[in-house]
């Protein structure tokens, strides 16, 4: 048999391949799936939540923040509890970022509060005179796109069967629940904000996007 | 000799030269067991370079094919009936055995983990913290507490502790009149102190007013009659009977904790609770050092 296959390389290979397909089939397999289950307690996102974090992704804080702290004790220290894989099972994509320009963002909700974060987006250098991050205030000022997050956690209660509208979990319901419960969360952070047109704009029930980046933001824990 | 091996030897010569070079002209410190190590093991490999080189082109000279061939040929080429060269055969066995030992206890109880490295760090590292720091002076929790509010305060109260002009609370004073208002409006209930709430509307008006004035003053003259009321939970002197209720002419050690412990959301914003973050005697250092402001 081994005669055999030493006269055909091409089966010789398959072989190989299937010798080592193995071993990495028992070894990694099992483990990922261990890991990558959702941690005890984890909730999805809230629809006013995923509208932040699209807003978090356009506007790039990737490109400069991280949401990843490794289990280092000098990491620890400043930001918390090192991250387990288990924690971003309803991030659809994870934001790990892999640049440090500003600090790790993953545990940022223990931390800072709304009022910090409305002071920090208009002006960093207000609260943090070294800062170089830029001032976000067009966040201020753009609408958030609700029925864009609604779709996206619409689809990923269909497609991948992220437990929304569970017993004590996120309620996601129809649109115009959802949009409901998204203006009430919103209400709640700008009753917490000082900027008069933020007020303003989600009394007139439109949510800017820094209300929804601020409860995104709350909810990184 | 032939001049195969004076070749060799000449290029054995080279490299222990090149060693013995490193060592005079770079500063290499031979007191330290690494650096010896590494040099003896430089001068080795110049010795086994000449040994083996001069071995093997000898034997590439002289050596003749011979033995029995296998029925295997792969176009011409064949391969001899030998016997396994004995260290090859022994390494293999060996290396058979080394796995069995290898799958069953070998990587099982001596897995590395990075999360088990990462608990011995912290446990070794807390432990030594604490004997160290075990009766701290003054001058060391002072210290200490300036770096630990300039890493996990200043962000929000600024470096100089001033709350950024309104921003967040001003550690340089206690409160200042309208957050007295305030909290005599809205009454409190954050900060777990055994005289539990502090109800909303004890004072209002003139009242109010006169009580505020008089603590943002220091405390200093004659109370206004209404503080009699704030005087039964916060005392006469108000320094909150010892640890009861909260101190509300400087910023204690009890207070400090029971903030960074609950947090606190006032009219000027919210903290979040800081619990768990800090040890005890970081706490202590960060009460010393705001004393100090």
């Amino acid at each position: 048999m081994f005669h055999w296959l030493e006269k055909n390389p091409f089966f010789f290979a398959v072989g190989v391949f299937l010798v080592i397909a193995f071993a990495g089939l028992v070894e990694i397999l099992p483990n990922f799936g261990e890991a990558s289950r959702p941690v005890v307690g984890l909730k999805p996102y809230t629809v006013l939540e995923l509208a932040g974090k699209e807003v978090y992704k356009k506007d790039n804080c990737i490109a400069c923040h991280s949401q990843l702290i490794r289990p280092f004790k000098s990491e620890t220290d400043r930001y918390g509890q090192y991250s387990l894989s288990g924690e971003y099972a309803y991030d659809r994509p994870f934001l790990w970022g892999s640049k440090r320009t500003g600090p790790d963002l993953h545990r940022i909700g223990n931390y800072r509060s709304t009022d910090w974060h409305e002071n920090h987006m208009w002006d960093p250098k207000s609260v943090i005179p070294q800062s170089i991050m830029p001032a976000y205030k067009h966040q201020f000022s753009n609408i958030a796109d609700i029925e864009t997050a609604y779709a996206e956690a619409v689809t990923v209660k269909e497609l991948f069967n992220t437990p929304y509208d569970v017993d004590g979990g996120v309620a996601l319901g129809s649109w115009e629940d959802a949009r409901a419960a998204a203006l009430a969360e919103a209400k709640e952070i700008a009753a917490d904000m000082k900027n008069q047109d933020v007020k303003d704009l989600v009394a007139n029930d439109q949510i800017p996007e820094i209300v929804a980046l601020i409860a995104y933001m709350n909810k990184l824990k | 000799m032939n001049s195969l091996m004076i070749k060799a030897l000449a290029f054995s010569a080279v490299l222990m030269g090149a060693t013995i070079f490193v060592v005079k002209y770079m500063n290499v410190d031979l007191s330290d067991p690494v650096n010896l190590i590494t040099m003896l093991g430089a001068a080795a490999i110049a010795f086994l370079t000449f040994g083996v080189a001069a071995k093997y082109i000898n034997q590439m000279k002289t050596d003749k094919a011979e033995g029995e061939l296998t029925d295997d040929n792969w176009d011409g080429i064949g391969e001899y009936k030998n016997e396994l060269p004995g260290g090859w055969a022994y390494s293999f066995l060996g290396t058979i055995i080394w796995a069995m030992w290898y799958w069953t206890v070998g990587y099982p109880v001596n897995a590395y983990s990075q999360i088990g490295e990462y608990n011995k760090e912290v446990k070794a590292y807390n432990a030594q913290f604490q004997e160290m720091h075990k009766n701290a002076d003054a001058d060391t929790l002072q210290a200490m507490g300036e770096s630990i509010f300039l890493v996990q305060c200043a962000p929000c109260h600024g470096e100089t502790a001033d709350g950024l002009s309104g921003k967040a609370q001003d550690l340089t004073a206690r409160m200042a009149k309208d957050q007295i208002l305030d909290v005599i409006a809205k009454g409190s209930n954050q900060l777990g102190f055994p005289m539990g709430a502090m109800p909303a509307g004890m004072a209002s008006g003139a009242d109010a007013e006169a009580i505020a004035d008089y603590i943002v003053g220091g405390m200093q003259g004659q109370a206004p009659a209404a503080y009699a009321t704030c005087a039964a939970c916060h005392g006469a002197d108000g320094q909150g009977m010892n640890g009861m209720s909260p101190n509300i002419t400087k910023y204690d050690e009890k207070i400090v904790t029971q903030v960074l412990a609950n947090g606190k959301k006032g009219m000027i914003g919210k903290m979040p609770s800081f619990n768990n973050r800090l040890t005890p005697v970081q706490e202590k250092a960060l009460a010393t050092y705001l004393q100090s402001l």
